[in-house]
């Protein structure tokens, strides 16, 4: 089965770069004052939708 | 124009590089990807007195308070204390980062460095497969700078090391996710920085309470992102503040988000580039406190890119002299600590508790992480015999 991919809410979304840190694909960006996740690269692992403090990261519509 | 040294990121690690880089004579650049240095300010914003002594940063306007000392609660509320009385006069101080980073890229221009604001690195230049400078996107306009070192100092985030093949990504069990309000109005008063310990509390990580002067605190948590759930951090501070009134009645002057790398140290150098700051993983693992080590790190890079510029030597040989020379002034201190957090990771909160039941009413020789542990070891030498090596080794270090 495949995973579904994370998605960042921009208004939700502070801009801390922890995200791009743990993402083990490398496929987060920052985009000024939000990050961003490049669907093609994601792998569905869901280590950036946990480690959100904010809970702006959501994934396969379960936010946090 | 072509540039010796070009520095991804303009925070104190790279603003420190630029500086002592550009005074060894070397033409630097650095890349800010933000509109303004410094802002947003990421940070708890605490930091050891012993800056006093580097005479990196001028006036005073970058201070916001002088701590007296460090309070720190077990999950039962036992505290123990690291007084100034005690330590002596050397504890900290609470910053504004804004001004505090505007004042050391200042420093930096002061020596000729050139800055660009609003400019992104998106990637690295290659020539005959040699790191030949970065692509940078300016506003929306994307060119090459060409520079015979690249210097990653894009902070917990980094690209630039992950771009040279250097294993950047952090484990979740190496990374504090972390939330901050700087709340103001406070009905409480101390000259204390308190931290706060517990699973419950924050799992992994702590509670800080760092005054800022006039009734204004920086109130944060950093927690574990292996031990966190989907904007966790934010509800536990919530929490948190929820249940002191004193908090509880201040209003937020600003909300922040961070994550701050508490992992071993990396290799910090390849061909042509190297990583300062929080992209080295210059943090300390049990405090999270990485601002004395970017600037002893960052000074340490700029000398060595003013040499590398002076002899026309890039290879990863001679800019390794960067890496032997923090590892010999710091890196044992970060493995130390790095050591640390791993054990402490392990007590549940009766350890936390019968710890600091045993050190509450101590007489620390200093104000300092070492001066903590050293006493941990001496007051319970089974429970933490696997630092007994290590802390051989931090008698040399600070």
């Amino acid at each position: 089965m495949v995973k579904p991919k994370a998605r960042v809410d921009d208004q939700q979304c502070l801009a801390c770069g922890g995200c791009i840190a743990v993402c083990p694909e490398d496929a987060i960006v920052m985009m000024g004052t939000h990050a961003m996740v490049q669907s093609r690269r994601c792998i569905g692992c869901g280590i950036c939708v946990k480690t959100c403090p904010v809970g702006a990261i959501e994934q396969g519509g379960n936010k946090g | 124009m072509k540039y010796d040294a070009v520095i991804v990121g303009g925070g104190p690690a790279g603003s420190v590089t630029a500086r002592f880089a550009a005074e060894a004579g070397a033409k630097v650049l650095i890349v800010e990807r933000r509109a303004e240095i410094g802002v947003p300010v990421l940070c708890g914003e605490g930091i050891s007195q012993r800056i006093d002594n580097w005479g990196m940063l001028e006036g005073k306007k970058w201070i916001a308070s002088t701590m007296d000392g460090a309070k720190i609660f077990s999950p039962d509320g036992t505290m123990v204390t690291l007084s100034k009385e005690i330590a002596g006069d050397e504890t900290g101080y609470v910053v504004y980062r804004d001004i505090f980073d505007q004042e050391l890229a200042r420093k930096a221009a002061q020596a000729g460095a050139d800055i660009r604001l609003k400019t992104k690195a998106v990637g690295l230049l290659k020539k005959n497969d040699k790191i030949s400078g970065v692509k940078v996107q300016e506003f929306d306009e994307t060119y090459d700078i060409e520079a015979d070192i690249v210097v990653g100092a894009d902070g917990v985030e980094s690209k630039v090391g992950h771009w040279a093949g250097l294993d950047t990504i952090v484990k979740p069990r190496d990374l504090e996710t972390c939330v901050q309000y700087t709340l103001t109005n406070v009905d409480y008063n101390t000259d204390y920085c308190e931290f706060y310990l517990g699973k419950e509390i924050a799992p992994g990580g702590y509670v800080w309470i760092f005054p800022k002067g006039k009734g204004t605190y920086n109130v944060g948590i950093g927690i574990l992102a292996s031990l966190s759930r989907p904007g966790k951090a934010k509800q536990l501070l919530d929490r948190f503040i929820a249940g002191r009134p004193e908090l509880q009645k201040g209003e937020p002057l600003r909300f922040i988000a961070g994550a701050v790398p508490v992992a071993k140290p990396v290799r910090t150098v390849a061909d042509n580039l190297l990583l300062v700051g929080d992209a080295a993983r210059h943090a300390d693992a049990i405090t999270g406190g990485g601002l004395t080590t970017s600037l002893q790190g960052g000074k340490i890079a700029g000398d060595v890119i003013g040499q590398a510029v002076e002899h026309h030597i890039f290879d990863e040989d001679f800019l390794s002299s960067y890496e032997k020379q923090w590892k010999a002034e710091f890196g044992k201190k970060l493995l130390r600590d790095y050591m640390v957090k791993e054990i402490m990771l392990d007590f549940d909160d009766k350890t936390l508790n019968m710890l600091a039941d045993s050190l509450k009413n101590y007489k620390f020789e200093e104000f300092s992480t070492l001066s903590l542990v050293k006493a941990l070891v001496l007051k319970h030498p089974t429970l933490l015999m696997k630092l007994k090596p290590l802390m051989k080794l931090s008698e040399v270090q600070g």
